[in-house]
């Protein structure tokens, strides 16, 4: 059989957004058949990159080693398209967005598929941006002043940020001479200074898109000025094709050389887990404090980056999982609070406990869950982060770890605390909706199962994990 | 090496116009000239085709928008610069940027890599060259940027909707 298969997921979703931008033109009801029809692509690319999974055991490199299909780039495409279909439920029958927000969150996906299965540098570049792309429109596509501010400075430093990327890539070209990652380890026994520079850029390139912190200085104002579903895509999707970049140009193209990479990330994690967490506790509005806990997020992703060893890689991919499932449940309720309005402030969720106490009741299991509460994914994900931190005789990575979760419990208890506090009478009781319901749904079954029953799950990242050792 | 020299100098020159300049259209012409400048240095690599599509595409089309863009929405209007919030973050920004510029230079100069020393690849920059990557090994690389030209178009048409009249976030934010 033909190896061309294994990419069927991306021609799917590519073909998708070409049906959904059809469907704009249909007429009737515009946004539900377009939002139809990018559910019906992303559920079907779901199915396909599952069905794949299953099958094939054997990494095929596609393309003269541009693409490297196999468990890991498969599992990254399970992880975004749930990002995908969550913001497309999220956004269920919003007209405020525009009727190409379903295509461009395709194509953002896509791009975060891309990210997954890149092979050379020019697929990781390519990726980044068609990535970026769509989430540039999409973070100024509700034409408020915040939304034009976040789209601006989102445009403005992505743009910056791509420009060292390049830049970086271009070095390491002209240091190693190849652009695949396979021949990148043979090659990088020996350092040479344009190559430090080129992968010091890169690196730079790949953080400002993960949210590590000396360049996390946009991830509140975009994340406040953003749609909601827009907001959670880049907070799940973007991270998880960032992380899954990240992981796979250092521990497949650099596993040789650690020396040169490994410190760097080492403190960068450290800096960002508390740095982020700190931040995170005088936050009022819910989408800057669930940005600034992104960014910590990020640091304890770097951590399983920096441990450079199968346990790293593999605690890095499950985390990955708990933190989507958890921030899927956050934006579900924060847009269930906000009804029509563009934020929600701590004070928005004040009385919640009583008026609706089901939706109080997950919205406290998922910030548990995002503080690592046992029986919740979190703590599961930062158990095996630890594990992985103490195993590569790291403990200042898990110092950090702890110092950075403890910070963070400070700062998701402040909402949960809200949620008991006697209510506004004046503001409306938060209505439940349907996509929002199934998002939600979705999101505490698997917070709750990943804490309770995470062997399948973790059976599966283990296998997925394992291009590490791949040559 | 001597072409190259003069060449690199007119680029660098044009390059620092476009961020210097005070009026748009003026840093829109240093940009023309920086572009010719590297379209000069393709030839001297014998790379005919990167060279006539530097001139073409970007002195020429990219560069009518960008005048058009400018003439359009600057006639008539005295630019005055916003005042800095934060005092000397330019002159900071350059002396770092030329720091920086400079110890790459230094490096690439200094070590070259592998690549950098085996010399130009056969076909460089021809029609050959580039409509063998392009249509053969790359082609599905093209196909991934066809895909983000299609979300430019899309992002043109959702940012020209003229702006929603409700600004409840800033309201609710007055009553706070």
């Amino acid at each position: 059989m033909s190896s061309m298969h294994l990419m069927l997921p991306e021609y799917l979703l590519a073909g998708f957004v070409l049906l959904t931008l059809v469907g704009n033109m249909v007429v009737g009801d515009r946004v539900r058949v377009a939002s139809w029809l990018g559910l019906i692509g992303l559920l079907s690319s779901f199915v396909v990159s599952a069905s794949i999974w299953s099958v094939s055991l054997k990494p095929a490199v596609l393309l003269n080693g541009g693409v490297v299909v196999d468990n890991y780039s498969l599992l990254v495409n399970l992880f975004v398209l749930l990002a995908g279909i969550g913001a497309i439920l999220l956004g269920w029958g919003e007209t405020r967005w525009g009727q190409e927000f379903v295509a461009l969150v395709l194509v953002s996906v896509l791009g975060m598929m891309i990210l997954g299965l890149a092979g050379n540098t020019i697929v990781l570049f390519l990726g980044i941006e068609v990535l970026s792309l769509p989430l540039y429109i999409l973070a100024a596509s509700e034409h408020t002043a915040a939304g034009g501010e976040a789209g601006l400075k989102y445009l403005l430093l992505g743009a910056f940020s791509s420009g060292i990327l390049l830049f970086g890539l271009a070095l390491l070209y002209g240091a190693l001479g190849s652009l695949s990652f396979i021949n990148f380890a043979s090659l990088t026994n020996v350092g040479t200074p344009m190559m430090w520079a080129g992968l010091s850029l890169t690196l730079v390139g790949i953080f400002f898109k993960l949210g590590i912190v000396p360049f996390h200085m946009w991830v509140p104002d975009v994340y406040e000025g953003s749609p909601s579903a827009v907001t959670q895509l880049m907070a799940f999707g973007t991270k998880v094709g960032a992380a899954a970049i990240l992981l796979r140009f250092l521990d497949f193209g650099f596993y040789l050389s650690p020396q040169w990479w490994g410190p760097a990330l080492g403190y960068l994690a450290v800096l960002t887990m508390i740095v982020g967490n700190l931040l995170a506790l005088p936050q009022t509005d819910l989408k800057r404090l669930l940005g600034y806990s992104g960014i910590g997020h990020a640091g304890f992703l770097l951590v399983g980056v920096a441990t450079h060893s199968l346990d790293g890689a593999r605690a890095m991919l499950f985390y990955l999982l708990p933190y989507g499932f958890a921030v899927l449940g956050a934006f579900a309720v924060l847009i269930f609070v906000a009804g029509n309005q563009d934020s929600v402030t701590l004070s928005d969720l004040k009385g919640l406990a009583s008026r609706r106490p089901l939706m109080a009741a997950f919205f406290i299991i998922v910030m548990l869950s995002f503080a690592g509460i046992p029986l919740t994914g979190g703590f599961v994900g930062k158990f095996y982060l630890l594990q992985a931190a103490l195993f590569a005789n790291q403990p200042g990575l898990a110092i950090g770890l702890v110092v950075g979760t403890l910070l963070g419990l400070g700062a998701y208890l402040r909402p949960v605390q809200a949620l008991f506090s006697p209510a506004d009478e004046s503001r409306p009781v938060p209505q439940w909706t349907v996509g929002g319901a199934i998002v939600l749904a979705v999101a505490i079954i698997g917070t709750i199962g990943l804490g309770v029953y995470p062997t399948p799950i973790v059976h599966m990242v283990n296998q997925s994990a394992n291009f590490f050792w791949l040559h | 090496m001597i072409p190259f020299s003069i060449l690199a100098v007119v680029a660098i020159a044009g390059a620092l116009g476009v961020i210097l300049g005070k009026q748009p259209v003026h840093s829109a012409l240093f940009l023309v000239g920086n572009i010719l400048a590297l379209a000069v240095l393709y030839l001297l690599l014998s790379a005919e085709f990167l060279a006539v599509a530097q001139v073409i595409v970007y002195a020429g089309a990219i560069m009518v928008l960008f005048l058009f863009v400018v003439t359009l929405l600057t006639a008539g209007k005295e630019e005055s610069e916003p005042p800095e919030d934060l005092s000397g973050q330019r002159w900071t920004a350059g002396i770092l940027a030329i720091g920086v510029g400079g110890a790459l230079a230094v490096l690439a100069a200094g070590h070259p890599g592998p690549k950098v020393a085996a010399g130009l690849p056969v076909n460089f920059g021809n029609l050959h060259g580039i409509g063998h990557l392009l249509w053969g090994s790359d082609f599905l690389y093209l196909m991934a940027l066809a895909i983000m030209l299609l979300t430019a178009a899309l992002g043109i048409l959702v940012l020209n909707r003229p702006m929603r009249r409700t600004h409840v976030r800033h309201q609710r934010r007055k009553e706070a």
